[in-house]
C-alpha cells in the first residue's frame, strides 16, 4: 500500500479502524503517521467545539429577504401539495401543547430558510393552507390584504411574501388572547404594512419597472419579518 | 432584593432583640448594597447608585409598561430610581465594570395591564452610551452625549439636546428629537417623526405611515434621507441654507413651496426624473448638502421657514 493508498482509505472509511494493510504501511511510513496523528487531533478538537447557537428568526428571514432582493437567491416554482389528514393527526397527537406546537412550527420555518440560504436552492414549502389545515397555527387572524398577498406578488418578493404569510398566523396567535395595548399596537401596525404591501404590490402589477415602488415594497416586507418576529418574541414572553 | 417586615414579639427583652436584629439588619445591607438587586412590592421604590471610571454603557431593558427617563449630571455616578405599582413586577439592577444593566420583568405574565406598569428615572454621566428597550410608554432622553439605541414598540421616543449615533426603532411609537447632533437612524411602521433645531449631518429617517418633519438647518456636507409611505414629508429650510435637493413619490404629490430659492442643479448634473414617478431636483444656496425625500403614496412638502 502506498501513501496515495492511505488517503483514498481514510476517505472512504474514516480514520478507525483501520485496514490491515493500511496498519502495515503506517508501521513504516512516518509522514503518514504523522499525517492520522493530526487528523486524529483536529478530530478531537472539533469534539471539544462549544454546540452552535441558533440565531433569532429574524436574522434568518431578513438575510433571506435581503439576498432575494440582490437575486442571490432564486423564487420556487412549486408550491408542496397540502399534507393529508392522517399525517397531521399522528402530528397533533405527539404535540398536544399549543407553545409546543408554535414552537415546532417557527423551528421548522428557520431550519426551512437555513436549508434555502445554504443550497442556494429552493425547497418545497408549506402552503398556508397547510399550516391553516394541520391546525398547527393559532387561530387565523390574517387581514384582507394579507390573504390577497400571495396572489399578487409576483417575481423576487414570491418567496418572502410565501415565507411571511406563513410565519402571521403563527405570530398573531401567539398574541392572539391579549388583550394588551402592546399587542393591540402590534396587531395594528401588522394591518397597516399589509394594505401598504398589498397597495404596492397593485402597483408593481401595473407599472413593474417601478423602481421607487419595488424600494417601498422591499422595506414594507423587512419591516413585517421584523414586526412578526417580535410578535413572537412577545408572545413568548407572555405565554 | 425582597424586603419582609420583621415581627419582634415585645416580650423580649431589648438587649437581646439588639443583638439579634443588628446582624440582620447589617447583613441585609451589605447584601442590598451588592449587585444585582432585585425589588418587587406593591407601589415600591427603589434607588440605586454605581460609580462608574470611565464612559458608562446602560443598557436597560423594560418589559413592563411605563417611563423611561434618562437625564445627565457632572457627577462619575449613575442613579436608578424604579417605581412599580405592584409586586407583579421585578426589577433586577446590575454593575459589571462601567456597565449597568437594567431589567423590569414581568413576574406574573396573566397579571391585568395596570399592574404592570414600571418607571425608570436614571441620571448618568454627560458622556454616556445608552441601550432602552421598552414595550410601551415614553423613552426620554435629555442632554446625553454618546450613541444610543432606543427600541420601542408603542411607546413614543422623546429627546432633547443629545448628540451620537442615535438609532431609534419603534412600531408605532413617534420621534420628537429637539436639538439633537450626530448621526440619526429612525425607523417605523406607524410612528412620526419630528426633527426640531437639529445640528445633524446624517440623518434616515423611514416610516411606511406616518409623518415626517424636518424643521432646521442642513448642516454643509450633511446626507439626509427621508421617506414615507404613505404619510407627509415636510421640510422647512432657512435662506442660508445650502443643499442640492431630490424629491421622487410614485403616487403622492410634490408640493414644492420654495421655488423661489430652488435653482436648477448647479453641479452640471442633469437630473430626470423615473417615468413612475413625481420628481422634483434642485438647489438650495451652493449645493453643500444632500437631501432626498420620497414617498410612495403621500405628500412631499418643501418650504422655507420665515
Amino acid at each position: 500500500m502506498q501513501c496515495k493508498d492511505i488517503e483514498l482509505v481514510l476517505e472512504q472509511e474514516g480514520l478507525e479502524p483501520l485496514p490491515e494493510q493500511a496498519r502495515a504501511h503506517l508501521a513504516e511510513c512516518r509522514d503518514c503517521r504523522n499525517y492520522i496523528a493530526d487528523l486524529t487531533s483536529l478530530v478531537d478538537a472539533a469534539k471539544k467545539l462549544p454546540a452552535e447557537i441558533t440565531p433569532p428568526d429574524r436574522i434568518w428571514i431578513s438575510l433571506r429577504a435581503q439576498l432575494e432582493e440582490e437575486g442571490i437567491i432564486r423564487t420556487p416554482a412549486d408550491i408542496t401539495p397540502v399534507v393529508q389528514g392522517s399525517w397531521w393527526q399522528s402530528i397533533s397527537a405527539f404535540f398536544p401543547n399549543r407553545v409546543l406546537a408554535t414552537a415546532m412550527v417557527g423551528i421548522l420555518i428557520v431550519a426551512a430558510a437555513v436549508f434555502q440560504i445554504r443550497s442556494d436552492r429552493t425547497v418545497p414549502v408549506v402552503s398556508p393552507d397547510r399550516t391553516a389545515k394541520t391546525g398547527i397555527s393559532l387561530p387565523v387572524a390574517k387581514t384582507a390584504a394579507a390573504e390577497q398577498l400571495v396572489p399578487q406578488t409576483s417575481g423576487e418578493f414570491d418567496r418572502t411574501a410565501r415565507d411571511l404569510s406563513e410565519q402571521e398566523p403563527v405570530a398573531t396567535g401567539m398574541i392572539v388572547a391579549s388583550r394588551s395595548p402592546i399587542d393591540a399596537s402590534l396587531r395594528d401596525n401588522l394591518k397597516k404594512v399589509n394594505e401598504f404591501i398589498a397597495e404596492c404590490e397593485r402597483h408593481l402589477k401595473e407599472q413593474p419597472q417601478d423602481e421607487l415602488t419595488r424600494e417601498y415594497l422591499s422595506a414594507a416586507y423587512q419591516q413585517k419579518a421584523e414586526l412578526l418576529s417580535a410578535m413572537i418574541e412577545r408572545g413568548r414572553s407572555i405565554n | 432584593m425582597c424586603l419582609r417586615m420583621m415581627q419582634i414579639n415585645p416580650a423580649v427583652p431589648v438587649s437581646w432583640a439588639k443583638r439579634s436584629i443588628l446582624p440582620v439588619l447589617s447583613a441585609g445591607l451589605f447584601l442590598w448594597s451588592a449587585t444585582p438587586a432585585r425589588a418587587a412590592g406593591t407601589g415600591q421604590r427603589i434607588e440605586k447608585q454605581f460609580s462608574i471610571t470611565g464612559r458608562p454603557v446602560v443598557v436597560i431593558h423594560n418589559v413592563a409598561n411605563g417611563r423611561i427617563e434618562v437625564k445627565s449630571w457632572k457627577n462619575s455616578e449613575v442613579n436608578v430610581v424604579g417605581t412599580q405599582t405592584s409586586n407583579k413586577i421585578g426589577f433586577e439592577i446590575e454593575q459589571v465594570g462601567d456597565r449597568i444593566d437594567v431589567t423590569a420583568t414581568i413576574l406574573e405574565p396573566g397579571a391585568d395591564s395596570l399592574d404592570l406598569q414600571a418607571n425608570l428615572q436614571l441620571t448618568v454621566p454627560e458622556e454616556t452610551e445608552l441601550q432602552l428597550k421598552t414595550e410601551t410608554g415614553l423613552i426620554y432622553v435629555e442632554q446625553v452625549m454618546g450613541d444610543m439605541k432606543l427600541e420601542s414598540y408603542a411607546g413614543d421616543v422623546h429627546l432633547k439636546e443629545v448628540s451620537g449615533y442615535i438609532i431609534v426603532k419603534t412600531t408605532g411609537g413617534s420621534l420628537v428629537c429637539t436639538q439633537c447632533a450626530g448621526k440619526l437612524d429612525f425607523s417605523s411602521i406607524g410612528g412620526n417623526a419630528q426633527i426640531l433645531q437639529p445640528q445633524l449631518n446624517n440623518v434616515n429617517l423611514m416610516t411606511t405611515t406616518g409623518n415626517i418633519l424636518f424643521d432646521g438647518d442642513f448642516v454643509r456636507t450633511g446626507l439626509y434621507s427621508m421617506k414615507s409611505g404613505k404619510g407627509l414629508v415636510e421640510v422647512r429650510f432657512s435662506s442660508t441654507d445650502s443643499f442640492d435637493l431630490k424629491a421622487q413619490t410614485a403616487t403622492g404629490i410634490v408640493d414644492n413651496q420654495a421655488a423661489s430659492f430652488l435653482k436648477p442643479d448647479s453641479h452640471g448634473v442633469k437630473h430626470i426624473a423615473s417615468k413612475f414617478t413625481h420628481g422634483l431636483f434642485g438647489t438650495v444656496g451652493m449645493g453643500l448638502a444632500k437631501v432626498e425625500l420620497s414617498s410612495y403614496s403621500g405628500t412631499i412638502r418643501i418650504m422655507k421657514r420665515d
